[in-house]
C-alpha cells in the first residue's frame, strides 16, 4: 500500500492530472469530497489531502510515502526527504517586495537595506527560515515577523518595511502598491519521497516514479 | 483545573526536558531485553564492551565532525575546560582505541547507551538517543568491511526483525570522492552535488553538472549517482556500468573494493541493495558506507561505514570500520528471543 500526500492548494489540479497520467486516480473528486483520505481506483494506494506546508512533514515522518509540494515549503520545512522529481508545474518565485517608492525599493539594488538608521529591516513573511537565510547571506540584519496569510497587508499597513512572499504573476503586489525588489528562490512543484519507503517499497515506487517523470 | 495548562508560563517540573523521556516498566524492560540480546550477540562475535564516560572534552566530538557542527551540549567546568555531554560514541571509542589501546590490533569493541544532541526546537526530534554499536579497529581489508556489514544485518535478526522486513543500502563513498577529484570541482560545488545526490534530485544534479563540470567520464559517472538503488543480485551489472565510465584508477579501485565487500557479505545478500549515491558522511567516512532500514520505521534505523581518518586525529593512524543502531527506532519493532 502506497500513501500519497496531495497539497490542497493552488497546485492540486495539476498534481491530480499528473497522477492520472501516471495511472493513479482518486476514487472520487478530491476537490469536492469532505473525506481526508481517498482510496485510489483499482490500485493498492490512497491519497491524503493536506495543507501544502504540511506535506514535507507527513512524508518525512512516514505518514505518507510520497507527496507533492512546492520547493518553497520543502526548503522552509527543512524536512529530511528525497526529492527525485521536479514536476515542472506550480512555477512562481519567492520575492522580497516593498512599497513602491519606499527607501528599500529605491536603494536595495545599490546595497542599501532601506531600514531606518539604527534599526533592523522589518520583514513580514510566511517563510521565516528561508527569509532569515536569504538576509544572512546578504549580511542584512533583519527583524522577521511570521504571518500566516495576507502578507502584502503587513507592508501596506506599516507592520513591516518589506515582505518575503510568493509571486506568481505580480498582480497582487501591484494592486497593493508593492514592487518586487529581489528574487530569492525559483519555485516549482517537487515530488518528495520518504527515505525509508524509497528503500523498503522501491518495487512499488519505481514504476510510479518513472510514469510521473 | 481541567485540560492542559498552557499559559502558566512556568515549565512544569513534572516533565523531563524537551526531547528526552522517562522509560517506565514495560518500556524499560523491552529496551534492556534488546540491549542484552545485542550484547550477547556482539560478545559471541568476539567484541568486548567499552563504557566511555558521559562527559568528554568537547574537542573529541569536534575532531569527529568534518564541519565542526557536533550538536553537542557543552559546558565549561570550574577549571575552565570545555566539556561536552556524550554526542557520539564512535569519537569516544576512537579516543580510547588511539590512546589506551594503541598497541592492540585488531580491536573489536562495542558500546551501548545514550547520546545527547541538540536539535532544532519544535521539531520534536529526540535530544537523547539510545544506541548500540560496534567498531573494528586496525583491519584495513574488504573482509573487515564485510564482517561489519554482516554483523549489522544479523543484529536486526537478533532483535527479531524478519529478514525480509529489513533492507541495507550499501555504497562506497570513496567512489564519489574519486569522481570529485577527477572532475576537479570546488569544495562548494562538491557540497551542492552531495546534497543533490543525497536527495536523489536528478534534475538539480543534471543542472549542476551541465553548468559546472566539463563533459567527460567524470561528469557521466556523477550523473549516474542519483539513480535508484539496485538489489544485490543486480550489483554486478551496476558496478560494470559504473566501471565503464570510471574516470580514474582510484574510482575503479573503489568499485572493485565494493564488489569484494558484497562478495564477502554473501550470507546476507537478500537484505542488501547497492547504491553508489550513498554519499552522506563524506569527509568522515572514507570507504564503505551503509544505512539500515526496517519496515515500520520512517527513517534509517542504523548505519555505519569505514572511517580510516579518525584515529589519526587522536595520534594513532589506524583504519577502522563500525556501525551504530538506533534503539529508539528499533525497540518498538523488536521481539528478541
Amino acid at each position: 500500500m502506497i500513501t500519497v500526500a496531495l497539497p490542497k492548494g493552488r497546485t492540486l489540479r495539476a498534481t491530480l492530472e499528473r497522477f492520472a497520467k501516471a495511472g493513479l486516480h482518486p476514487e472520487e473528486d478530491v476537490s469536492r469530497t469532505r473525506r481526508l483520505i481517498v482510496p485510489a481506483r483499482g490500485a493498492d494506494a490512497r491519497f491524503v489531502l493536506l495543507k501544502d506546508p504540511d506535506v514535507p512533514l507527513y512524508v518525512e515522518r512516514g505518514a505518507a510515502d510520497l507527496g507533492v509540494c512546492g520547493l518553497d515549503h520543502l526548503l522552509e520545512s527543512g524536512a529530511d526527504v528525497l526529492s527525485p522529481l521536479d514536476l515542472g508545474f506550480g512555477k512562481c518565485r519567492l520575492c522580497l517586495a516593498a512599497p513602491r517608492g519606499s527607501a528599500i525599493a529605491r536603494g536595495w539594488a545599490s546595497g542599501e537595506s532601506g531600514a531606518e538608521p539604527g534599526r533592523s529591516l522589518r520583514v513580514a513573511t510566511k517563510y521565516p527560515a528561508l527569509a532569515a537565510r536569504a538576509f544572512a547571506r546578504r549580511g542584512v540584519p533583519v527583524d522577521l515577523v511570521r504571518l500566516s496569510g495576507s502578507v502584502e497587508l503587513a507592508a501596506v499597513a506599516g507592520l513591516s518595511d518589506a515582505i518575503v512572499d510568493l509571486v506568481e504573476t505580480g498582480h497582487t503586489l501591484e494592486e497593493n502598491g508593492l514592487v518586487p525588489v529581489e528574487d530569492i528562490l525559483q519555485v516549482s512543484a517537487r515530488l518528495v519521497v520518504n527515505r525509508a519507503a524509497y528503500r523498503l517499497k522501491i518495487e512499488e515506487l519505481l514504476p510510479l516514479l518513472e510514469r510521473l517523470s | 483545573m481541567n485540560g492542559l495548562d498552557v499559559d502558566s508560563g512556568q515549565r512544569p517540573l513534572a516533565a523531563p526536558p524537551q526531547g528526552t523521556q522517562d522509560l517506565l516498566f514495560e518500556a524499560a524492560r523491552r529496551l534492556r531485553r534488546c540491549e542484552a540480546a545485542l550484547a550477547r550477540f556482539f560478545e559471541e562475535r568476539g567484541f568486548a564492551e567499552v563504557i566511555p564516560p558521559a562527559l568528554e572534552a568537547a574537542e573529541v566530538f569536534a575532531l569527529a565532525s568534518p564541519h565542526g557542527e557536533t550538536g553537542a551540549l557543552r559546558t565549561v567546568d570550574r577549571h575552565g575546560h570545555l566539556l561536552a555531554v556524550r554526542a557520539d560514541f564512535t569519537a569516544q571509542v576512537a579516543r580510547i582505541a588511539a590512546t589506551r589501546l594503541a598497541r592492540v590490533s585488531p580491536l573489536r569493541l562495542y558500546y551501548r547507551g545514550s547520546v545527547i544532541r541538540e536539535t532544532a526546537a519544535e521539531t520534536g526530534t529526540a535530544r537523547e538517543r539510545l544506541q548500540a554499536g560496534c567498531e573494528l579497529v586496525g583491519v584495513e581489508g574488504p573482509e573487515a568491511d564485510a564482517e561489519m556489514l554482516e554483523l549489522a544485518a544479523r543484529s536486526l535478526h537478533v532483535l527479531g526483525l524478519a529478514p525480509d522486513s529489513a533492507r541495507i543500502a550499501v555504497g562506497n563513498v570513496d567512489y564519489f570522492s574519486a569522481l570529485i577529484e577527477a572532475a576537479g570541482v570546488s569544495p562548494r560545488l562538491a557540497r551542492s552535488l552531495t546534497d543533490a545526490i543525497d536527495r536523489k534530485d536528478l534534475s538539480t544534479l543534471a543542472a549542476l553538472c551541465t553548468r559546472e563540470i566539463e563533459a567527460g567520464k567524470a561528469r557521466d559517472a556523477i550523473l549516474m549517482l542519483a539513480q535508484p538503488p539496485r538489489p544485490e543480485r543486480e550489483a554486478g551489472a551496476l558496478l560494470q556500468r559504473a566501471r565503464d565510465v570510471a574516470p580514474s584508477s582510484r574510482a575503479v579501485a573503489a568499485l572493485d573494493r565494493l564488489a569484494k565487500v558484497l562478495a564477502g557479505a554473501r550470507a546476507i545478500a537478500a537484505d542488501l541493495e547497492v547504491d553508489l549515491g550513498e554519499v552522506r558522511g563524506l569527509g568522515y567516512y572514507t570507504g564503505l558506507v551503509f544505512n539500515l532500514y526496517a519496515s515500520g520505521a520512517p527513517r534509517a534505523v542504523g548505519g555505519g561505514g569505514r572511517y580510516d581518518g579518525l584515529l589519526g586525529k587522536f595520534g594513532d593512524p589506524r583504519p577502522a570500520v563500525g556501525f551504530s543502531l538506533d534503539l529508539d527506532a528499533l525497540v518498538p519493532l523488536a521481539s528478541p528471543a
